[in-house]
């Protein structure tokens, strides 16, 4: 009991220490020494009970919507519309209380929040259900998803920053409809955007936590599945490059955003680095490279095009980043992995140099010699991979290395669309890459 | 003070939240209230479709009509005029794409040509029952919904282009009082 009626008295304290700097009474000073002496006695919320809390609060909801539904169809729409409305008000309620007297308990205000954005979907879903409305689900959940985003701002969220951003890429994935045809994913790109901010602000007030950590890599993600969307929508043939664009940047993001102590990478470079690695061998399929005319040939609109815009953004970043890194001379990056766009978009130049064939199943010599330039890029970035890892004495990368060029040799094996000889080169090319790494990692670990 | 901040947009945050329901409520209440009925008969489907989760997918006999051509509609929206049949059931006279704000045309989700027939999509197909209901309201469904037992239909308030569903009627009961009717209590 008594310390709840101290905690009280502190919160009450450190709300009164601005006003008492004003009048004089303190100096600045001794208000800062005040806060100091508190806040070793403030109980360190954990991430545990704040998932608790959050838990918690859901559960109860979910159980009054669940006793609510159980008789729901013998009840009044008035009824209904009333019921829809109360867990909203409530919720808001709760969340006015946690802003005026609960401002620095993080597990309140996540509970809040999650609440809050919880009575949103509830009260929407509940009226569409009383009222027979017919609207699909993309639009559903971008209206939740304008009306939740505001609240992340203001309870400051990491939770339900994530919580928001894997809502978007549901929206991205709910516009594919059976019978409409899939809708413009631009709108998804400005969803993400709306969560930035406050990604910045968790960089700004604690870059090396685990949670900024989860809520980037969550973003980096969502990016991922974003550029596919994209991509698809634009119908440009240029989705490769943007792929490798957006692996890069993200790993050039997480070597310059998130510097770590020597050998170490942050986890969204170690993100980056294995989309580098899948995007590479993706792209040494010639029919990756397959280009056709029907996509040259189609009426383009202004919002595939700004599709293609949005596409092209990735890799121009990713180049930018390398190259101001490189100016500077403190690239601390693998410059093969950098190389990624720049070498898809060579090897894009290259496929469609040729006549474009009408369908998209039709390989020529351009489509050919792309994929033999992504083969030969693949496995030099395995290489690099793996001579990195033996350098740094990373068990972890060189291994990866190791497995981009099994990877690699098994996908030519099933490959096909390759001749023989060609095969047979192939792999006496990577069995002695593969020789001379093991060589090299052998005389390391002997030495 | 930076709270005191906070707390206002927030306001403006609650009645915004309020608001979209809101507005769902207000608009459909007065559709309900004002607009012009219209009965739709609804089409055999397969089981299969019925019911997806908790609500009745519906198909309507409506839903097509004998076209000899096509109806280009381009990117433009759809709209439904309908026309009431001598049962008394609505039929669609024509399709347009000009914005008919009459309660006599409803907006159309798709349309498609196949056969000699003009087919097309009602925005309002889905009819959402709770989930204690669902699997009676399947089979009530299911039973009087046959090629040789039609007995279903569902009620529509049109007003100025806005459509309501409003009651699914099976055996002439809205379809809870022919629930409790045929409960196995």
């Amino acid at each position: 009991m008594a310390g709840v009626t101290n905690r009280r008295a502190i919160r009450w304290l450190r709300s009164q220490l601005p006003e008492l700097v004003a009048s004089g009474v303190i100096s600045s000073e001794s208000a800062r020494a005040i806060e100091r002496h508190y806040e070793q006695h403030q109980p360190r919320s954990n991430f545990a009970f704040v998932i608790l809390a959050v838990l918690g609060s859901a559960l109860v909801g979910a159980g009054i919507i669940l006793l609510i539904a159980h008789n729901w169809d013998e009840l009044s729409r008035a009824t209904r519309t009333a019921i829809a409305f109360l867990p909203l008000l409530i919720a808001q309620a709760l969340v006015v209380f946690t802003l005026m007297r609960r401002n620095e308990s993080r597990p309140w205000r996540e509970a809040a929040a999650i609440f809050d954005v919880a009575a949103v979907a509830t009260a929407i879903s509940l009226i569409s259900q009383t009222y027979q409305l017919q609207g699909t689900f993309a639009d559903f959940m971008r209206t939740w998803l304008l009306l939740s985003i505001p609240i992340v701002y203001l309870l400051r969220t990491t939770l339900g920053a994530i919580l928001y951003v894997i809502g978007s890429v549901l929206w991205l994935f709910a516009r594919w409809g059976i019978f409409s045809s899939e809708g413009n994913p631009t709108l998804f790109w400005l969803l993400l955007m709306l969560v930035i901010p406050y990604v910045v602000l968790r960089f700004r007030r604690d870059r090396d936590s685990r949670e900024t950590a989860t809520l980037v890599i969550i973003v980096a993600l969502a990016a991922l599945f974003g550029v596919g969307a994209t991509a698809d929508f634009a119908e440009a043939n240029v989705g490769a490059i943007a792929y490798a664009g957006l692996a890069t940047a993200i790993y050039l993001c997480g070597i310059n955003v998130f510097p770590q102590p020597a050998g170490r990478l942050h986890p969204l470079a170690v993100l980056g680095g294995i989309a580098i690695g899948i995007v590479a061998i993706v792209l040494s399929f010639e029919w990756n490279w397959h280009m056709t005319r029907h996509v040259a040939s189609l009426p383009r609109s202004s919002a595939a095009n700004v599709a293609v815009a949005v596409e092209l953004l990735f890799p121009i970043a990713a180049v930018c980043l390398a190259g101001f890194d490189v100016l500077r001379r403190r690239a601390e990056f693998s410059l093969s992995a950098a190389l990624l766009p720049i070498v898809a978009a060579v090897a894009w130049a290259i496929a469609n140099l040729c006549e474009l064939p009408g369908d998209r199943w039709q390989s020529t010599r351009c489509s050919f010699a792309a994929a033999t330039v992504m083969n030969c890029y693949a496995l030099l970035l395995a290489i690099d991979i793996l001579a990195r890892g033996i350098r740094t004495n990373s068990i972890a990368r060189a291994n990866f290395g190791l497995l981009l060029i099994a990877t690699l040799a098994i996908c030519r094996f099933f490959d096909s669309d390759l001749s023989f000889m060609i095969r047979g080169i192939g792999f006496i090319v990577v069995g002695l890459g593969f020789l001379v790494a093991n060589v090299l990692l052998f005389k390391r670990r002997t030495a | 003070m930076m709270n005191i901040l906070r707390i206002l947009i927030f306001g403006v945050v609650a009645l915004a939240q309020l608001a979209v329901p809101a507005a769902m409520v207000w608009q459909r209440e007065q559709t309900l209230k004002n607009g012009r009925v219209w009965k739709f008969r609804t089409a055999p489907v397969d089981p299969v479709d019925v019911i997806r989760g908790r609500y009745i997918a519906l198909r309507f006999t409506a839903e097509e009509f004998a076209a000899p051509a096509k109806f280009e509609a381009g990117d433009k929206s759809v709209y439904a005029v309908l026309k009431q049949g001598t049962d008394g059931f609505a039929e669609v006279d024509h399709l347009t794409t000009e914005a008919v704000g009459t309660d006599d045309a409803v907006p159309v989700e798709s349309v498609w040509w196949y056969g000699d027939k003009q087919h097309m999509r009602f925005p309002f197909n889905k009819f959402w029952v709770a989930e204690a209901n669902a699997a009676a309201a399947e089979r009530a469904y299911l039973e009087n919904n046959r090629r040789d037992n039609q007995n279903v239909y569902v009620t529509i308030r049109v007003r100025r282009g806005d459509a309501a569903l409003d009651q699914l009627y099976i055996d002439n009961q809205p379809l809870f009082e022919y629930l409790r009717a045929h409960s196995p209590r």
